[in-house]
């Protein structure tokens, strides 16, 4: 049994901090947003009107919000498996004893500490329709014209391609630290009853890692649900069309552009809702393969 | 003594510059723009010793709308902000600004403004905000790719068939892999309704009472976007991006034409490596003449701030309007030059006559009938129209079909429906 704490007031002045950000930065807005989509408001906010929830009818109708939702799960899907899969490859040849091994962690890892804006601005000009060395190269390979500026499926894929390398990096670092802590000795056993290495990667190392996938599972989502926006409205806007138009970068669309403020909370209310179901979900259903040693 | 003296100096210094009068002005000019803003701004602060000017490049028009909003909600807007020809609506109603035409004294002579840049500010015959960056859209075409082409680089085409045909030709000889691009899309659409005198939207395009229904959707707003389809599908139209991507794509000799903003002359000018010419837009037979309408920004000055500031202002605004200044400005960058006195010191200079395609801008405003669809179009959060119209446009170049017509009245109603629900929200809260 532990012991108790002996001063009483101690453990609350040291929490105190974290709770204050916590209600500054995370209660006080997310009330406010549920507030705010209920009220229809002028772009400099002086006109405020009760709509009762004319916003989420509005939203829920229209055909646009819809599509939004759709590309927003085929997207977070495929970034996640994307981003998990390749990720766990990589760090799987990377925690072999390769010559200069650190210098290809770093080369795998630095994509993470690049920003959004930055990691956009190079995809964009690689795969620039008049001007990108890579549509350039595929097209004298194989004749084929890249221009996702004219084809909205083609641009979603640049996208998720875009996000799942700019979290390459975090996964890796997860995926090896989790690696390193698997035990030689189980491994080594497994060689003498000679199974195979991808018998010993199936029945050993994943589930052994199954902690470390399941948190980056919930960070992968949470990524492509809420931290795409840099990227997106640096690499195609939402467009064409609204093609690329993920949840996230309708509201900051609808809220900053078009300043409909009302409207923009009444989006943010009910991506906070569908993203706290789909996590408590994943916490429920996905948790029970996971093997915390 | 040495000491004292000193003392006496430093604070000297210090209430000189404390008695500035400092002046905050956000703005989105970047590229080769920014400089010619810092220019205006230096010269300002050069020659007034107590009024101190600040220019800040606050992001995208867009974004730079976004910030003055959420500082002035928040108390601490700029005096001055740089706001796109689409804020006007939204910057009318605001109740955040202070039109211009009250801080300017008496003597100030409005008559000297460019007859289509004051119409397009002014509310009952009085002016809300300071021409600045004032543009239209012209055509740019590049004469070694025509030449290659085996067109004559001095016949650009006139018209919307020639344009399909010229640009046809061009594809097809392998002189340029495109035809044509446009910057800014929903914009070169506003702009080919005014330039044919169709209106843009009801009660005279939102000058008359507020805008309640648009109008292109209707038969001549389909007749360009099928035509545009048609031009994409055979490759003569390129997509190039919603601001001035475009223009990257017609230097490196992807496409053969632009239509962009008169804005970009000077840029393109000086980063071409080939004969830039520039003409007036494309027109379609058969509709009458209209004009081409103003873009660009102006500046708008912010409630708020102190009688002293705002005398500041003034003298800054006043500054800007000054015969050389909009010179230089104009020289820099191809915007026009915003007053009747510069384009005739312009004139005299021979400035036009050594750079003709600073003119062609000038001379299609001042070419066009005057007639109220061509005087601009004034809509309640027009900013989220025009978003509205570029992925409509998006989406119809995307068409892979044959029924051009039909495909563009669909995509456009539905547009149409979606500007019309935003136009019907901004009267909800502003009346009619």
């Amino acid at each position: 049994m532990q012991r108790r704490f002996p001063n009483k007031i101690l453990p609350y002045i040291l929490v105190l901090p974290s709770i204050v950000v916590v209600i500054i930065f995370l209660i006080i807005p997310t009330i406010q947003s549920l507030y705010m989509s209920f009220f229809r408001v002028s772009p400099f906010g002086d006109r405020l009107f009760f709509v009762k929830l004319y916003n989420f009818t509005k939203l829920f109708k229209s055909a646009d919000y819809i599509h939004s939702l759709l590309i927003t799960l085929i997207f977070a899907a495929a970034v996640v498996v994307l981003g998990l899969t390749i990720g766990l490859l990589i760090s799987v040849v990377l925690n072999q004893r390769l010559k200069g091994l650190n210098y290809y962690r770093t080369l795998f890892i630095w994509t993470y500490a690049i920003s959004p804006a930055v990691a956009g601005t190079i995809w964009a000009l690689m795969f620039d329709p008049s001007s990108g060395p890579i549509v350039y190269i595929i097209n004298s390979l194989f004749g084929v014209k890249l221009n996702w500026m004219m084809n909205g499926n083609l641009a979603l894929v640049i996208v998720i391609i875009a996000a799942s390398w700019k979290m390459l990096g975090y996964n890796i670092i997860f995926f090896l630290a989790g690696l390193q802590t698997i035990p030689e000795e189980l491994l080594e056993a497994a060689s003498i009853d000679g199974a195979s290495s991808a018998r010993k990667f199936f029945k050993i190392t994943l589930p052994l890692l199954s902690p470390t996938t399941f948190f980056l599972l919930i960070m992968n989502m949470l990524y492509a649900f809420f931290q795409v926006f840099g990227l997106i409205d640096i690499m195609t806007k939402g467009g064409p069309g609204n093609a690329t138009e993920v949840l996230v970068y309708k509201l900051y669309r609808d809220g900053f552009i078009n300043l409909d403020t009302g409207f923009a909370s009444a989006q943010s209310v009910v991506l906070f809702v569908f993203v706290a179901i789909l996590t408590a979900l994943q916490f429920k259903y996905a948790e029970r393969r996971v093997f915390y040693g | 003594m040495k000491k004292v003296l000193v003392f006496l100096f430093i604070i000297l210094l210090v209430t000189v510059a404390l008695s500035k009068v400092t002046i905050t002005m956000w703005h989105a000019m970047s590229g080769s723009r920014l400089p010619a803003v810092e220019a205006i701004v230096n010269g300002f602060n050069a020659t007034h010793p107590d009024i101190e000017v600040v220019a800040q490049f606050t992001g995208s028009y867009a974004e730079t709308l976004t910030k003055a909003i959420a500082a002035y909600r928040a108390g601490d807007q700029p005096h001055i902000v740089q706001v796109y020809e689409v804020g006007l609506q939204t910057m009318l109603d605001s109740g955040a600004i202070v039109p211009v035409y009250e801080l300017a004294g008496p003597d100030f002579d409005w008559g000297d403004v460019i007859g289509p840049i004051l119409e397009y500010y002014s509310v009952n015959g009085k002016l809300y905000s300071m021409p600045f960056n004032s543009s239209t859209a012209i055509l740019y075409y590049n004469k070694d790719i025509f030449e290659a082409a085996g067109l004559d680089p001095n016949k650009p085409p006139t018209t919307f068939n020639e344009l399909y045909e010229y640009g046809k030709k061009i594809v097809e000889s392998g002189a340029a892999p495109g035809g044509i691009s446009f910057g800014w899309p929903a914009w070169v659409f506003e702009q080919m309704h005014a330039y044919h005198a169709q209106f843009y939207a009801n009660n005279e395009n939102g000058r008359a009472a507020k805008a309640t229904e648009v109008y292109f959707n209707k038969d001549f707003g389909v007749d360009v976007m099928a035509e545009w389809m048609k031009w994409a599908q055979d490759k003569v139209l390129v997509y190039g991006g919603r601001e001035y991507s475009a223009n990257q794509a017609f230097l490196s000799g992807q496409v053969a034409m632009l239509i962009q903003s008169t804005s970009s002359v000077g840029s393109i000018e000086s980063k071409a490596n080939f004969n830039v010419g520039t003409t007036f837009l494309p027109r379609i037979e058969g509709y009458p003449r209209g004009n081409s309408v103003i873009g660009g920004a102006t500046l708008w000055v912010m409630k708020g701030h102190s009688k002293e500031e705002y005398e500041a202002i003034w003298e800054f605004l006043q500054y800007v309007m000054k015969t050389e200044v909009t010179m230089q400005w104009h020289k820099s960058t191809g915007y026009f030059p915003a007053t009747n006195s510069a384009v005739k010191a312009l004139l005299d200079e021979g400035w036009f006559a050594q750079h003709p395609n600073h003119l062609t801008a000038f001379l299609q405003i001042l070419s066009g009938t005057r007639v109220p669809e061509a005087q601009g179009v004034r809509l309640g959060n027009f900013v989220a129209i025009r978003d509205v119209v570029d992925s409509a446009i998006e989406e119809a170049l995307q068409y892979n079909g044959t029924n051009y017509w039909k495909e563009a009245k669909k995509i456009l109603d539905n547009a149409a429906e979606k500007a019309n629900t935003i136009l019907w929200e901004y009267t909800m809260i502003y009346g009619k």
